[in-house]
């Protein structure tokens, strides 16, 4: 077995870093506030700028990466919700998944951002599923699938009418020798050939899913094999050339420079992309959250020259799960600086729909959990009043139907009280009721900490119910059927 | 008919936990009397349903003594046409 040389602080770079040089900053004074509005538009998410290349040492040598050329690649989000983020959950139905398919596909927008998407192919309802997503018309994502690296699995993918497919092709000894069971590497290397050359035989792109990747020996497997896989793809049509998806299994992928392969995502893709000449339109990053980078991993395989990150609704996948695809939506805006077409408000409807069928979202979580814009500690109505930005990350009415929310605590004050219940009523402008009205509700809510003890923030569901009934004549106006909020 | 004083002590004393009979024009609703914000409120409602008037939230909340807040309701009642005994 190769074992590949660790890149010590003695070989990983040759130039040393400059010492900090300690210099003065006088206060720029201002009468007027300075509010960044170039980085943070509030109409769009704050913007990801760059002011300089980002350097990495591979093999002891300094190499630059524009990451501020991301504006004007052509990258994508890709979909696995179907695939791997059912691998969490008890299956979807199949209306379920037409459903999501089809709320997908408006989030995705005319220039199709979300680009793809995979299905099992492997039972009949697998198949009908598949069948119903495309009968609905939708040019993006594109429906591909997903099989055993078995050259019989061809057969299914082909009566399909799929163009791609994945397939597993482990790429870490873990995989190969514990799991698979190969004699040895050549062994393996070849079984997968077979496979490829199966795709090319029956006019399907093969999309190698370099599973374990982060694990594996990168100069003694992966390189050899994504090399042979540029060879075979240059046997056939352009358009059935091999894709290779770097599977961090584990989620042992690192994002930062200096980190050593194989967890160096970096390295993994320059030397994939520029070694090995694999171009960028063939490659995916496919993370998992073990260890909370998912995110940021996706984002950083964008940056050093994977065109797609692979990701799930709400990163509902394998164990911590995958990249969140709407975590991956708001980098991509961030970096693109501008929608692309993309209607984020689907998010907010994906994710009503997923709770409304038993996927829980913790209310803290970010974009589409029930409290992801509200506000407790030390803050109250008149802040938000003033000024929105304060509080709030971007305008999230306009980009999710979210306006921001104050979660009432004995310190929310009858201030806090009043914008519950206008945002609860959906009340704008001269419609919005005053602090005077909702004196009772002001008053349960004191009474909860001073007289009855409690500790904890009032619920949005104890506040509703408590609005029924010391409300009742703006209740019935604002929420009874015919109302505002009905 | 008690006079917009009289009505005023009351419900201040009601609210508060008060005696009306001890309310005095110059007492403060919040230093003198210890009205907390919730009772601040509590205080404008209750004046708005024991006159029948409405009342500008922040120009009534800016309101601090008995005696200002006999004025600002009397005026408030002249304006929307309520009958009240000065």
């Amino acid at each position: 077995m190769t074992d590949p040389t660790p890149q010590t602080a003695a070989n990983c770079g040759k130039k040393p870093i400059p010492v900090p040089v300690v210099k003065a900053h006088p206060l720029v004074d201002a009468e007027e506030p300075n509010l960044l509005t170039g980085t943070f538009p509030h109409d769009l998410p704050p913007l990801v700028r760059f002011c300089g290349k980002a350097v990495e040492f591979i093999d002891g040598e300094p190499v630059e990466f524009d990451f501020a050329a991301v504006k004007d690649r052509p990258i994508y989000v890709t979909d696995t919700t179907f695939r791997d983020g059912q691998q969490s959950r008890p299956p979807y139905t199949l209306d379920q998944m037409v459903h999501i398919y089809d709320l997908m596909s408006r989030l995705s927008g005319p220039q199709g951002v979300v680009r793809q998407t995979e299905f099992f192919l492997y039972t009949k309802n697998d198949r009908e599923t598949l069948d119903r997503c495309r009968a609905l018309g939708h040019t993006y994502p594109e429906c591909t699938g997903w099989i055993r690296a078995v050259k019989g699995d061809f057969r299914l993918v082909r009566e399909a009418g799929l163009r791609e497919t994945g397939m597993l092709t482990s790429s870490s000894d873990y995989h190969i020798f514990q799991k698979l069971k190969f004699n040895s590497r050549r062994e393996c290397m070849e079984s997968y050939c077979e496979v490829v050359d199966a795709a090319f035989e029956a006019g399907v792109r093969p999309r190698c899913h370099f599973e374990d990747i982060t694990r594996a020996d990168i100069e003694g497997f992966v390189l050899p094999f994504a090399e042979r896989l540029v060879r075979m793809s240059e046997q056939v049509p352009e358009e059935l050339s091999a894709k290779v998806r770097l599977c961090d299994t584990m989620g042992f992928g690192l994002p930062f420079p200096g980190a050593e392969l194989p967890r160096s995502i970096p390295k993994l893709i320059w030397k994939l992309n520029r070694e090995v000449g694999i171009p960028s339109d063939r490659l995916e990053w496919h993370g998992h959250n073990d260890f909370h980078k998912v995110n940021v991993n996706g984002t950083t395989a964008w940056l050093y020259g994977c065109d797609f990150v692979n990701t799930t609704l709400f990163g509902f996948g394998e164990r911590t799960g995958n990249p969140p695809m709407e975590g991956a939506i708001f980098d991509y805006i961030a970096l693109k600086g501008g929608l692309c077409g993309i209607d984020t408000t689907v998010i907010t409807e994906l994710a009503d729909y997923m709770r409304s069928i038993g996927l829980p979202i913790p209310d803290n979580y970010p974009f589409a959990g029930r409290a992801f814009n509200t506000t407790r500690a030390g803050i109250h109505a008149g802040g938000l009043r003033q000024d929105e930005r304060i509080y709030n990350i971007f305008d999230t009415e306009a980009l999710l139907n979210r306006p921001p929310r104050v979660a009432i605590t004995d310190k929310s004050g009858a201030d806090g009280v009043a914008h519950w219940v206008n945002e609860f009523f959906g009340l704008k402008g001269t419609e919005r009721i005053s602090k005077i009205k909702v004196h009772r509700l002001a008053r349960w809510v004191v009474d909860q900490y001073d007289v009855e003890g409690r500790l904890t923030a009032i619920s949005d569901q104890e506040l509703e119910a408590k609005t029924r009934d010391l409300l009742p004549e703006y209740w019935e106006k604002h929420a009874a059927p015919g109302g505002s909020k009905s | 008919m008690a006079t917009v004083e009289d009505r005023v002590k009351v419900v201040t004393g009601r609210i508060l936990g008060v005696d009306p009979g001890e309310i005095r024009p110059e007492h403060s609703f919040t230093f003198d009397l210890g009205a907390e914000s919730v009772q601040s409120i509590e205080l404008v409602a209750a004046f708005e349903v024991e006159f029948g008037i409405e009342m500008d939230e922040d120009e009534a909340l800016a309101v601090e003594t008995v005696g200002s807040a006999v004025e600002f309701i009397a005026k408030v009642c002249r304006e929307q046409g309520v009958e009240v005994e000065e």
